[in-house]
């Protein structure tokens, strides 16, 4: 948390509106290399908007969203796709290709964008499965996977390429605690073994707690806060202390 | 005054409308021509959209055979022209019938499926799921099923006029005992070339039709669940229409290269 | 999916054939993968060839047009290319013609190679063959048109002449007869009538008219060849080829019993003839004539009115009324219908007995037709009038050839007596039976039927 750590991730002045809608405005952040921060903020405020902006799957109206160097909402193609290999993504509904199965949903990033063997391929596949604990179903269908199940899965599909970035979208909701807690084990070794930069949009204060460095709350299209669990409990606003889990 | 306005506005949309649509096509072409080529994806949706119609066609031409015999063998018996039908029967179906009629079962089949399938991809992120992965969604969805759809349509398309032969024949078989043999002689004499071949691969162009339009509906669509069933309609309507709007040019232009096709 | 994969080769596999197999049919239809010879051919009005027409050799599927240049002065010719299979070479040689046929009558228009002299040379490949135009219909029709009406204005004139020279002859023969009768009785020598200036002098006329009409007849028969073979190159329907056969059959008898009469005149009028037997002669020999012209103004008729033969004669509701059949005659349910006005005409009165055995017309029976045409008023003028002739004695062969000759008899009668048309008296025999239609049981001598008029036939 020193300045001289380089920053992953900048959210530079970023306003989001659709239609009429304002979801976000002027909201800036940054994010240190190596650091989890967890995005907070009541139902529908704008969470999701902001990890789609952060990997370009949405464009802000106003403001500039910078991946290390980049401007990610200024890439097409071929740049845009060499960025987004650097990044993970799990989607709120886990976003499962529902026509493959589970293996080969994971297998598909590794087969398009790495030259590995079809053998080291099926050795990756399988360990970041077992992570999640879903080795015995590798061959199911999303379908045929629990809501819980899905969300696992989702993540293993995040992990597999071993990102730099990883932005998750509530990896436990629908989990029951101790299999919540297992994923928040798997998220802190990312980031003690590879370093790696997590954004992570909850609900679960437990969690978020247990692995976020400093907390952002979204509040009303703004950003209310950012800053360091300790900071956030003796916020003046109630709403933040109140989602951070503090009186 | 209002009403001029209003068909003005009207026009400007449908204007933007083809615009947005003819954009879509040309990012097909384009996009289609770039590597790297999705071969599995198109060698599946060759599967998906020609081996998985074929009964559908198949079973169409050998009912549309067997009736337009029932109607043209009462008709030419009483102008004792009962040895034209092989003749009538081989050349309406390969020169019309059998690409029209095959190409609107798979607008009606496929169009609603393609439209469908990607509205869903899209409503359940599913797209975006793919372009997250680093992944063109365009050519890993739209170019494989533009391209099967090309590729397959002339394949249902003789699957069609054959079956459709075969019907033919079996009703004429127990209309009067022609056997096979003459049957086949009468139906492909005087038959040329330019009978058969240009109008079985004018279905390209239809198949370019369907598979765009029904992909612009379904990779487009922003809606969720709704979208889906809307942008399977949608596909049906639009590609069907154009398909036979499509047919009268092409019919047309068949004609002038190759003016022996004519009947 | 393995399995899937499997149904996707499949299908594309079957398709590519299938693909295959139709363009193999066509090819296989059109001769495709055969070698090929080309030749040219010139027309000044290719009558709607195109490029792709089929060509026929000596009427087998061989070719097709390749390519039409096109003439660029009024006195140039289009200038075609046919490619024909190599296999049917061996049919065409230098003097083969080209012409432009149809494929029925509303079919494509096609080219025929007419194989050529077998004692020539296969023609060279890529050599110019000669071609005949085609000859548009209109021209044909017009064309036959004027023939026929030559033809059947001579026949006409011949007829009439005949049926004069017949009622003549007839009454010198029955001079004869009497003469002969009393040369029996002692009265003189049949030679003496026939060397009787009168006599030979109108028997000698009639002669050569019925040559010249004959002579015109023939040459009207020839122009007639020609235009039935151009008619059949035509593939027009069988219906006109059998109607100009049997025009041309009837100038053939119309020919044959002319020669006849001339032998039976030259021997009447030989130096030892033989009485009777050539007077008879005379006689049969002269209505043959009669009846082969009668045949032949039908036929030239029917031609007239132009190629829908059918139409004409169906609207007349008969065909010849020269050649009817009794039996065709009485299943027919419009000729012999109940509608028709009818004259039965007792036998007793009607015919005597020659001293040879053959009938004749009594002048009781000719006052008895006269009665009964009398009867039939001015409406039996230009209708069309059937003598059925009946006879109940002797078996049926007997009654048959009986009643023909009644009903003979009574045609020349009416045609002479009152200048009926020839082809408007129809004879029937009938035996001792008439047609049921008419509730009679049995009848000895004649019917004189005058057919309902139908729509007008003309
Ligand atoms: N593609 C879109 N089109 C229109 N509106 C959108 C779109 N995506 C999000 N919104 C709107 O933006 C707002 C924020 O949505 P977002 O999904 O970011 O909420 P959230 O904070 O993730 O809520 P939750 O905790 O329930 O997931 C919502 O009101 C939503 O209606
Ligand atoms: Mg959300």
């Amino acid at each position: 948390m020193t300045e001289s750590q380089p920053t992953a991730i900048v959210f530079d002045g970023v306003s989001k509106s659709f239609g009429s809608k304002q979801v976000l405005q002027e909201v800036s952040f940054s994010v240190m290399q190596g650091e989890t921060v967890c995005l907070l903020g009541r139902s529908g405020t704008g969470k999701s908007v902001t990890l789609k902006l952060l990997i370009g799957l949405l464009r802000p109206d106003i403001g500039k969203v910078l991946i290390g160097q980049d401007n990610i909402s200024s890439l097409e193609g071929d740049d845009l796709s060499r960025l987004r290999r650097k990044m993970g993504f799990l989607f709120q509904s886990a976003a499962l290709f529902d026509s493959a199965t589970l293996e080969e949903n994971l297998a598909l990033p590794l087969r398009r964008l790495t030259d590995k063997s079809k053998s080291e391929i099926e050795h990756a596949v399988l360990r970041a499965l077992a992570e999640v604990g879903l080795a015995a179903d590798r061959y199911k269908m999303p379908g045929e996977l629990s809501g819980g199940m899905k969300k696992r899965a989702g993540l293993a599909r995040a992990l597999v390429l071993e990102p730099e970035i990883l932005l998750v979208d509530e990896p436990s909701s629908g989990l029951d605690r101790i299999t919540a807690s297992e994923i928040d084990d798997l998220l802190l070794e990312q980031k003690a073994k590879r370093r790696t930069t997590i954004v992570i949009v909850t609900h679960d204060v437990h969690g978020a707690r247990r692995v976020g460095d400093r907390f952002a709350v979204l509040d009303k299209a703004r950003l209310v806060a950012f800053d360091t669990l300790q900071c956030l409990e003796n916020h003046e606003s109630k709403t933040v202390r109140t989602l951070v889990g503090g009186q | 005054m209002i009403c001029t306005i209003a068909d003005g506005g009207r026009l400007k949309t449908f204007l933007e409308f083809i615009g947005v649509i003819a954009s879509f096509a040309a990012r097909v072409i384009t996009s289609a021509w770039r590597s790297p080529y999705e071969f599995e994806q198109t060698w599946m949706q060759v599967g998906e959209i020609g081996a998985r119609s074929l009964p559908l066609v198949a079973a169409s031409g050998l009912a549309l055979g067997v009736v337009m015999t029932l109607h043209t063998h009462s008709t030419l018996v009483t102008f004792g022209a009962a040895a034209m039908i092989p003749k009538v029967q081989s050349l309406s179906f390969f020169i019309e019938i059998g690409p029209l009629v095959a190409a609107l079962l798979v607008a009606g089949r496929v169009g609603a499926g393609i439209g469908a399938v990607l509205a869903n991809l899209r409503a359940s992120e599913q797209i975006d799921a793919i372009e997250v992965l680093s992944v063109d969604s365009f050519k890993f969805l739209v170019v494989p099923r533009v391209v099967a759809c090309v590729l397959v349509l002339p394949l249902l398309t003789t699957f069609m006029d054959l079956t459709a032969l075969l019907g033919g024949f079996l009703a004429e078989h127990a209309l009067s005992h022609l056997s096979a043999q003459l049957f086949i002689e009468r139906a492909f004499n005087g038959f040329a070339w330019s009978n058969f071949v240009p109008p079985t691969l004018k279905t390209t162009v239809f198949g370019f039709l369907i598979g765009t339009v029904s992909c612009y509906y379904g990779y487009t669509t922003d809606e969720g669940a709704e979208g889906v069933g809307r942008a399977a309609t949608n596909s049906v309507v639009l590609s069907s229409l154009l398909v036979i709007v499509a047919d009268v040019v092409l019919v047309k232009i068949i004609f002038l290269f190759f003016p022996g096709s004519a009947l | 999916m393995r399995n899937r994969n499997i149904i996707t080769g499949a299908f594309v596999l079957a398709g590519i054939a299938l693909f295959a197999l139709v363009i193999f049919l066509v090819g296989n239809q059109r001769k495709t993968f055969a070698k090929h010879v080309e030749f040219y051919t010139e027309f000044a009005n290719i009558d709607g060839i195109m490029k792709g027409s089929k060509v026929r050799v000596g009427g087998f599927d061989a070719g097709e047009v390749t390519d039409i240049q096109l003439p660029d002065s009024p006195a140039a010719h289009f200038r075609l290319t046919l490619s024909v299979v190599e296999r049917v070479h061996g049919l065409i040689r230098p003097d083969s013609l080209v012409s432009v046929a149809s494929e029925g009558i509303v079919g494509d228009k096609l080219l025929q190679i007419h194989p050529g002299s077998a004692n020539l040379p296969q023609a060279a490949p890529n050599s110019t063959l000669r071609s005949k135009e085609a000859l548009e219909m209109s021209e044909l029709l017009e064309r036959s048109a004027g023939l026929l009406n030559d033809v059947s204005g001579t026949m006409k004139e011949v007829s009439t002449k005949l049926t004069g020279t017949l009622d003549a002859a007839t009454t010198t023969i029955n001079n004869a007869n009497d003469l002969v009768v009393g040369i029996k009785q002692g009265k003189g020598a049949i030679g003496v009538l026939l060397r009787d200036e009168n006599t030979a002098r109108s028997v000698r006329e009639t002669l050569a008219n019925v040559q010249q009409a004959t002579a015109s007849v023939s040459d009207a028969s020839m122009r007639a060849d020609r235009l039935v073979s151009d008619f059949e190159s035509r593939n027009l329907g069988e219906k006109v080829d059998q109607t100009i056969a049997s025009a041309q059959s009837a100038a053939q008898n119309v020919d044959a019993s002319a020669l006849q009469l001339r032998q039976s005149l030259t021997s009447a009028l030989g130096p030892d003839s033989h009485g009777v037997d050539a007077a008879n002669n005379v006689r049969q020999s002269l209505s043959n004539v009669n009846l082969a012209s009668s045949n032949m103004v039908e036929d030239t008729e029917a031609l007239k009115h132009g190629f829908l033969f059918r139409g004409f004669f169906k609207r007349r509701g008969y065909y010849s009324l020269a050649n009817l059949k009794a039996d065709e005659y009485r299943s027919n349910r419009s000729l012999p219908a109940a509608t028709n006005t009818r004259a039965w005409l007792d036998q007793p009165e009607l015919f005597d007995n020659r001293p040879d055995g053959s009938e004749e017309l009594s002048p009781e029976g000719k006052a008895k037709i006269d009665e009964a045409m009398a009867e039939f008023g001015d409406g039996a003028f230009g209708r069309a009038i059937i003598v059925e002739g009946y006879s109940s004695t002797g078996d049926t062969g007997a009654q048959f050839a009986t009643s023909r000759v009644r009903a003979t008899l009574v045609r020349h009668y009416l045609q002479a007596r009152f200048g009926l048309d020839s082809r408007d008296v129809g004879i029937v025999p009938l035996r001792g039976v008439p047609p049921p239609s008419t509730n009679k049981k049995t009848w000895d001598g004649i019917c004189l039927v005058l057919l309902k008029p139908r729509a007008s036939a003309r």
